[in-house]
């Protein structure tokens, strides 16, 4: 991104491009993404299956599988380039909120113990500070009696109870950015209100920054300053929430909000399918399914313009209106 | 109304429940006391929190879990008081089609096998006959016939959902339980399996019972929802006029829960988990995180009420519910 309005922010991805070597050839997972983070703020990253969107996840927390190499670009986390210097991205100051509280703790050990052991690898002080701060943490994250709750296994703690535990754990080593990975789509709407309550207070109280990887446009207006819209690897809008869910420009954004329950007049879907990562299309990703594209979209991927509002667009045709029968 | 096809009356469904030597283990009233009636041809919303007995509700209507009390009526003949064996056979017009789809194929099996097999047991034996209809089927899902060659990895979520969907249909059923159709699918793909859902249901004169905790989906979709909390049904109504003016103060927290793409939060929030089935509060059984509540509830088990033509409210307080409060999304 290039003009941000924000200085010098805690995270920044710059031009990033992952690829992954498979059977099928190259896979170009994520192609020239750029996204900032400024300290204290709410960053959401929203697409639907095979955007990227975990990709750049791992990317940012330094677990790329194997297999994955960076053509080009840089994630800078507080100054640093955390990709050339890996060291530097494993100091539990980025901390992560899995998807699946069900999945995310061995049930065969105390969940407190699973967090200690978080703790005792990344986080200075002596095993007892640790469970002093960690009883705090769960105060923090409203955990019903936290003193026994660090005695209890996984399964004594609810799906809601679970998600807290996962945040406690996100928060012990005293984070500055917090990735969190759809954290509330395997909870019930009131525990998933309750959650997101939580994480826009703690994020107010310690001054932390979120990232938030969600494909649900409602998570996001609840809790997200910005967010960035990924279609295929690539960056296909950016800018502030409510600018992006009001007005949404790139046909991409458009076309998939107009499928949203919420807002959409006639049912439709958008026609065809997310390309695979080994078949990416030449020029635009979006084109083969834009009802607006024309010939040149097939020739060079559009630059992301920037709109005033600090909003980026990646199509040169977003002034278009989008033919009626695919918003009807 | 016209005539239900698919009723039940005070149904009532346990689950566990063992008799050991030292330690006896009670069973949980799962559905306790469910009277519910769906039309021909419409699509009956169920929504509540997990552990609320939605699940349980479904197959116990299909027949995989045996009611211990009540009675289950489909095109008005008593199809309840079964073994489950003679009650599937029983309740063959309806069908369920699994929440999660890719788990519902045998990942070894071609689809077109998976697919005859059902009709096989259903009785259709004839290889060019069953060949015809799978592909009849499958082109009425938005498939193409060559489809019946693939593995279930080779299809994409939304691909696997109209698999489930040409299973079921393959079998000619008159009432079509969906579990959490559109879990897991991302927006696009949800808009395009919902409008499916709609097309088969005029093309085929389907009745839906619709399961599903996404409340804008539920809003979308369905005609008439019900509201189930601990293995109640605390608010039943037009979709339309539960959502436009939900009564229940339960409902109206769930409804103010779901995130919306305006971004407001709606109302205040529920606190606390839902309560265990193994230890139903006495009265009514919210009234420990309702913002209402008083000493009545806690007393008295409220009945359900009309609180308007069509709209069934079970709360001691309803008429003290505001209702100016949400407004059209």
């Amino acid at each position: 991104m290039n003009d941000s309005p924000m200085p010098s922010p805690l995270l920044a991805v710059e031009a990033l491009s992952v690829h992954l070597r498979t059977d099928a050839g190259l896979a170009r997972i994520l192609d020239d993404v750029s996204l900032t983070v400024p300290p204290g703020r709410t960053v959401g990253v929203v697409g639907e299956s095979g955007c990227g969107k975990t990709t750049l996840m791992r990317a940012i927390l330094g677990i790329l599988p194997r297999s994955a190499f960076v053509p080009r670009g840089a994630i800078r986390f507080e100054g640093r380039d955390i990709l050339a210097d890996r060291a530097a991205s494993a100091r539990g100051r980025i901390g992560f909120v899995p998807q699946d509280p069900y999945l995310s703790l061995n049930p065969v050990f105390r969940a407190g113990d699973q967090i200690l052991e978080i703790m005792r690898r990344h986080a200075p002080g002596t095993r007892r500070d640790h469970r002093a701060k960690l009883i705090e943490l769960f105060r923090a994250v409203q955990l019903p009696d936290p003193e026994a709750a660090l005695e209890k296994y996984p399964h004594q703690f609810s799906g809601g109870q679970r998600q807290r535990l996962l945040i406690a754990a996100a928060l012990s080593c005293d984070p500055a950015l917090v990735v969190a990975d759809e954290p509330t789509t395997a909870l019930d709407v009131t525990t998933q209100r309750e959650i997101l309550a939580l994480l826009r207070r703690l994020a107010a109280e310690r001054g932390l920054s979120l990232l938030f990887v969600t494909h649900d446009f409602g998570v996001l207006a609840a809790l997200c300053d910005s967010v960035t819209v990924l279609y295929a690897g690539r960056v296909a809008e950016s800018g502030p929430t409510r600018a992006v869910l009001d007005d949404p420009r790139h046909p991409y954004t458009r076309l998939l909000l107009a499928c949203h329950p919420d807002r959409a007049s006639d049912l439709t879907g958008i026609p065809g399918t997310v390309p695979a990562a080994t078949a990416q299309p030449a020029g635009c990703r979006f084109h083969p399914r834009c009802p607006i594209a024309r010939a040149d979209c097939a020739n060079a991927p559009p630059p992301l313009l920037s709109l005033p509002g600090g909003r980026s667009i990646a199509c040169p045709h977003h002034a278009d209106a989008l033919p009626e029968p695919a918003l009807a | 109304m016209p005539d239900p096809i698919l009723a039940a009356r005070g149904l009532v469904v346990e689950l566990g429940g063992r008799r050991r030597l030292f330690r006896s283990i009670p069973a949980v009233r799962a559905v306790d006391g469910v009277d519910l009636a769906v039309a021909p041809g419409e699509t009956f919303g169920i929504v509540g929190e997990s552990g609320c007995g939605k699940t349980t509700l479904a197959r116990t209507l299909l027949g995989l879990q045996r009611e211990a009390a009540g009675e289950i009526l489909l095109e008005g003949r008593v199809v309840s008081g079964q073994e489950p064996v003679a009650a599937r056979r029983m309740r063959a017009a309806v069908q369920y089609v699994h929440q999660d789809p890719g788990a519902a194929l045998d990942p070894w099996w071609r689809v077109g096998r998976t697919l005859a097999e059902g009709l096989a047991i259903h009785g259709v034996t004839d290889r060019a006959e069953q060949e015809a209809r799978i592909a009849e089927t499958l082109a009425a899902v938005g498939l193409d016939a060559a489809m019946a060659a693939r593995y279930p990895h080779e299809l994409s979520g939304g691909q696997q959902r109209r698999i489930g969907l040409a299973r079921i249909l393959l079998l000619r059923p008159k009432v079509v339980i969906l579990d959490e159709p559109t879990a897991g699918l991302d927006l696009s793909v949800q808009a395009a399996v919902l409008r499916l859902l709609r097309d088969l249901r005029a093309r085929f004169g389907l009745t839906y019972f619709f399961i599903s905790h996404d409340l804008s989906v539920v809003r979308r979709v369905c005609d008439r929802v019900a509201v189930m909390y601990l293995g109640r049904i605390v608010e039943e109504g037009s979709a339309e006029a539960l959502f436009r003016e939900p009564r229940h103060p339960y409902t109206r927290a769930l409804l103010a829960a779901a995130p919306r793409l305006d971004g407001q939060a709606a109302g205040p929030s529920l606190p606390g988990d839902p309560p265990s089935l193994r230890a139903v509060p006495s009265g009514c059984r919210f009234h420990p995180r309702c913002a209402m509540a008083v000493p009545l509830c806690a007393a008295q088990d409220p009945a359900s009420e009309a609180a308007a033509p069509d709209h069934i409210v079970a709360c001691h307080r309803w008429r003290d519910v505001p209702t100016e409060h949400r407004d059209a999304a």
